[in-house]
């Protein structure tokens, strides 16, 4: 990563092939020099602290490989790793899936001059736009174990025990998760949104004249064409909630014991609890890791590039 | 005939979808309402009660009137729009670049370009500080604005050449060949033609620098500076000192600039499509 | 196509538009003091100050602050906010500090002094303090404050402790042991209350509030030097025995499940308020609260009583409170710092918001703090013990908090949870040693 500037730039010494000034490193310089000056010198020295013994509270950092070797075999890391895999691929299916439903009815709506589409996608986004603190309280509320709880109070009106939401280790995660989408739907609904308005409208002519029924449309028209943009929004909302812990914080602190502490909360408490700077850097690197090993499997889903 | 009855069909399912997911958004939402609304007596009722039995404006009215509150909103406001045109001026071309330039090991550069995202912020601010504080850009906006763009970069960066990616090269080609230099390409036809994905783009981005805590937090110490993401906890009161009401009204408050600038933005994008579509 | 979406921002903001403070204000939101005096102190606090959400304790403090600073004035104060979670605020002012950019003065949570002291960030109080002063403080608080120098590093003026809260209809008599405890419980229960409530999740309080059972018994949760020694010996079996009290509140249905849940002490409060519960145990801030939540002729069923122990003999409590530090290398500041503390804090703030003051001789000086319940509360603090002042604490209250959840919802033996809490204690002591 920090060799990033490098073979862009050594890309633009190879001649370009094509006609016109394409020089990719004039056009990737703006964006190379805000990484580079803003970003970079913080990213390298999470490596280099990952590779010391560096803590909040001490001056001096000595180097070692014992902070590499003592985080990575810690015993809870298994069960967090865990965690964060149940509570990672729950939230990117739930967002996804519900973030591509509300685009499509949206976007239907629009057409049909349905009544209330501007409501739902303005609550939807009031949702991820409020701040985080809130979220928390008002789940906390929701899921409440007391009878009065928010959701027990419903079951008991419909005549069903109350439900242990959060201090049930079985049950805890999903209710975290379902806090998560709440929160994190509306930016898959933009990205959906989006990318269904650029569909060519064209295509759906020409499958309404093949007598398609909406099933078909959206299973041979919509989707596919949409598959480079669930792609990178699978990507982008891997990546972010891998590093996100907003929800799990607030609702839960990562409990009770450590049923719902992922990854990223994990490390949080390593940094501000333990004041262990070098384990946070090597299990940020961890984390790194993953993402990139995930992302990669993702993009081998993304379309060929059809340019000619 | 056909058609009708199943587009009504359509209609009806559309709209009990509709209704489900409005109550899984608003049902929270009314909670913090709830909250918003209750004097100090009921706010200790917590979730027991959902209607106030004496609700009151008193907690709005605090917020409201309240200098200190309407500077955090004009940080958050200044910190967020300036960084969203800054991320797209940075991640246009890029994603220009990486959508039509052939370029060695192009994938390669997009996963090293997200890479930036995938290292714990959380972890990463602490070297950030420091470097920051080196470099004497603490205290600044210029210094959070520029540590927001390149946060939200990468994100941008893949969103849009996605975008571009959808629109058919020919069109660059025809624009070529009649003269047009490459920067005229870039603006005439592709920033024109990507107008939902630039939208989607800068709301996205609006909207992570709006929320954002910890850089600020890390960055930022005058009050006077201080955006809405870290100025929320003025009104988060401590332990012996609850003020969960003033807290609800101020999260509902500090969302609606974000609210106004979505709905004028839906606007502009439904515009420039059926421009589009007419000159199309 | 950015002009109408900033124009709309714009004209949203400018509806929220400020009454702008005067300029000869002497108390602003960011400042304390007039603009133009010559020394200048950055005063970091949190909303124990002009700035409460409570619009009485917000006036007292202003009277407080103006009073002050027209006692100096050649000084403003530019005052800085502190957000909730301590952990970060604690690693940002660490990292200030080592920049150079602290604040010159500081609220510092109780439990976070140790660290500071450790970090050597803290400038000395002693010369400013008389030495009659330092020795009214009560003993635990004149430890806290003091570095391993013999110096004073801040000023611990505010402080708290846990107690049992009750409802005297359903539970008449004070349980005065663990037994008691339980049994008022199952009592309770059987009329139909959800049973005993207490903080129980990943959540400082968790810690703090249980850890008095383990106190009670004798045992020490860290060594003089710091080094954590729960998880051995003697102390051992007592903290077992602690943890296990806990568990069989929850397996015989004394408490409910929830606890496990339950890291928010307003939590207590609503359920006192929904009327399910009879017994919490609490801080003793709480008392205020219900008496402005519940109606008159409910709180006239709630008393609290000191925390029970295992026999009627072993008793104790956790304490802790806020301190004012000073950062600066400016001794004029530093000393200034310590006016605010002793001018402001000590004394007069307790009055304005009926925080407990950390020395006996406050009590009999406010007649806030002469009535009979913070009498009792002044009484109850004799048995008082503050979290130790070692900068593994943090971590050893983390594992604590895990260990329990495990422990309260049955998912592991408590001996094994235990172990393993103390296994990482003491890698997080290797550490940080």
């Amino acid at each position: 990563m920090t060799a990033a500037a490098t073979p862009v730039a050594s890309a633009s010494a190879s001649p370009a092939k094509e006609s016109g000034q394409a020089r990719p490193a004039l056009w990737l310089l703006p964006l190379i020099l805000v990484l580079g000056l803003f970003y970079l010198y913080p990213v390298f020295d999470v490596f280099r602290y990952a590779f010391t013994d560096i803590t909040l509270l001490g001056k001096g950092e000595t180097y070692t490989f014992a902070s590499i070797v003592k985080t990575l075999t810690r015993p809870e890391l298994a069960e967090i790793l865990w965690v964060t895999f149940v509570f990672t691929g729950a939230s990117v299916l739930g967002q996804q899936v519900l973030g591509l439903a509300v685009a499509l009815v949206v976007v239907r709506g629009e057409q049909r001059r349905l009544f209330g589409t501007t409501i739902l996608r303005t609550t939807a986004l009031i949702a991820w736009v409020v701040p985080g603190v809130a979220g928390g309280i008002v789940w906390k509320m929701l899921f409440n174990g007391a009878p009065f709880g928010g959701l027990n109070s419903v079951l008991r009106l419909i005549g069903l025990a109350p439900v242990q939401w959060l201090s049930d280790p079985d049950t805890v995660m999903w209710s975290v998760v379902v806090a998560n989408v709440w929160r994190g739907t509306a930016f898959s609904m933009v990205v959906m949104y989006a990318a269904l308005k650029a569909i060519d409208p064209v295509l759906y002519e020409a499958a309404n004249v093949d007598g398609a029924n909406p099933w078909q449309r959206f299973w041979y028209v919509t989707l596919p064409q949409l598959r480079a943009a669930i792609m990178v929004n699978l990507i982008l909302i891997t990546i972010q909630t891998l590093n996100t812990f907003d929800a799990v914080i607030s609702l839960t602190g990562g409990g009770p014991g450590r049923a719902t502490e992922v990854l990223s909360l994990y490390t949080f408490n390593t940094v501000f609890r333990n004041y262990d700077l070098a384990a946070g850097s090597v299990l940020s690197l961890l984390m790194l890791a993953i993402s990139m090993g995930l992302a990669l499997i993702y993009a081998k889903f993304l379309p060929k590039e059809s340019r000619s | 005939m056909k058609s009708v009855t199943q587009a009504r069909i359509g209609d009806i399912f559309s709209y009990l979808f509709m209704a489900v997911m409005m109550l899984f958004f608003a049902w929270p939402l009314i909670w913090l309402l709830s909250l918003a609304l209750r004097s100090r007596k009921e706010i200790y009722l917590g979730v027991a009660r959902l209607i106030p039995h004496e609700p009151t404006l008193a907690n709005f009215q605090a917020i409201l009137s309240s200098s200190q509150f309407a500077s955090y909103l004009i940080n958050a406001l200044k910190l967020s729009t300036l960084s969203a045109i800054g991320c797209l001026i940075v991640a246009l071309p890029a994603a220009y670049a990486f959508s039509r330039f052939p370029m060695k090991g192009k994938g390669a550069w997009m996963m090293g370009l997200l890479s930036f995202q995938m290292i714990s912020p959380l972890v990463i601010m602490i070297p950030l500080y420091r470097y920051m504080a080196s470099i004497q850009m603490t205290e600044s906006h210029i210094g959070v604005t520029m540590v927001y763009i390149a946060l939200a970069v990468p994100t941008a960066t893949w969103i849009l050449k996605g975008f571009i990616d959808g629109i058919p090269a020919s069109l660059d080609e025809a624009a070529l060949i009649d003269g047009c230099s490459r920067f005229g390409v870039f603006w005439r036809i592709i920033v024109p033609l990507s107008t939902p994905g630039i939208a989607s783009a800068f709301i996205i981005t609006v909207i992570a620098g709006w929320s954002q805590f910890l850089v600020p937090f890390l960055l930022i110490t005058k009050d006077q500076l201080m955006p809405i993401g870290v100025g929320i906890f003025q009104y988060a009161g401590t332990q012996n000192d609850s003020s969960l009401q003033v807290l609800a009204a101020a999260c509902l408050v500090s969302v609606v600039p974000a609210i106004v600038a979505f709905l004028s933005l839906q606007r502009l994008i439904l515009g420039a499509m059926t421009a589009g579509a007419v000159k199309g | 196509m950015l002009k109408l979406f900033a124009g709309a921002l714009a004209a949203g903001v400018a509806l929220l538009a400020p009454l702008v403070a005067s300029a000869d204000d002497l108390v602003t939101n960011n400042r304390i003091g007039l603009s133009n005096a010559p020394n200048k102190l950055v005063f970091r606090m949190t909303t124990d100050g002009p700035a409460n959400n409570m619009p009485e304790t917000a006036e007292g403090y202003k009277k407080l602050f103006e009073d002050f600073i027209k006692k100096h004035p050649d000084w403003q104060i530019e005052t800085q906010l502190m957000t909730g979670d301590i952990g970060q605020e604690q690693a940002r002012m660490l990292e200030q500090a080592k920049s150079g950019s602290a604040p010159d003065c500081a609220a510092v949570d109780s439990f976070v002094l140790p660290l500071f002291k450790k970090a050597g960030v803290l400038k000395s109080f002693s010369p400013y303090f008389k030495k009659e002063e330092v020795e009214q403080l009560f003993p635990f608080i004149r430890e806290g404050v003091t570095g391993s120098d013999g110096q004073i590093y801040a000023w611990w003026w505010s402080t708290d402790l846990r107690v049992l809260y009750r409802n005297k209809d359903i539970v008449p008599d004070a349980p005065q042991t663990w037994d008691d405890l339980k049994k008022a419980g199952l009592a309770s229960v059987k009329k139909g209350m959800e049973g005993i409530l207490f903080n129980g999740s990943r959540y400082e309080g968790t810690t703090f509030d249980w850890v008095a059972n383990f106190w009670a018994q004798g045992g020490d949760l860290v060594d003089k030097d710091g080094k954590p020694v729960f998880g051995e010996g003697d102390n051992k079996a007592k903290f077992v025995k602690a943890v296990n009290f806990y568990r069989d509140l929850v397996e015989s249905g004394a408490a409910p499940k929830r606890v496990a849940t339950i890291g928010n002490y307003d939590d207590f409060n609503a359920a006192a308020a929904a009327g399910t519960t009879a017994l919490f145990v609490g801080g003793n801030w709480q008392l205020g609260q219900l008496k402005s939540t519940l109606d008159a002729s409910e709180f006239a069923k709630w008393t609290f009583s000191p925390l029970p122990g295992p026999t009627q003999g072993e008793r104790s409590t956790g304490t802790g409170g806020w301190t004012v530090a000073s950062f600066s290398s400016d001794a004029k500041k530093v000393a200034f710092c310590a006016d605010i503390a002793r001018e402001v804090y000590m004394g007069p703030a307790n009055e304005v918001q009926g925080q407990l003051p950390t020395r006996a001789d406050l009590y009999g000086k406010y007649k806030v703090f002469s009535s009979p319940e913070n009498k009792a509360f002044g009484e109850a603090l004799q048995k008082g013990r503050a979290r130790p002042g070692a900068p593994v604490y943090p971590e050893i209250s983390n594992q604590i908090q895990i260990m329990m959840g495990k422990v309260l919802t049955g998912a592991e033996a408590t001996d094994k949870a235990v172990d393993e809490a103390f296994a990482a204690s003491m890698a997080a002591y290797q550490r940080l040693k």
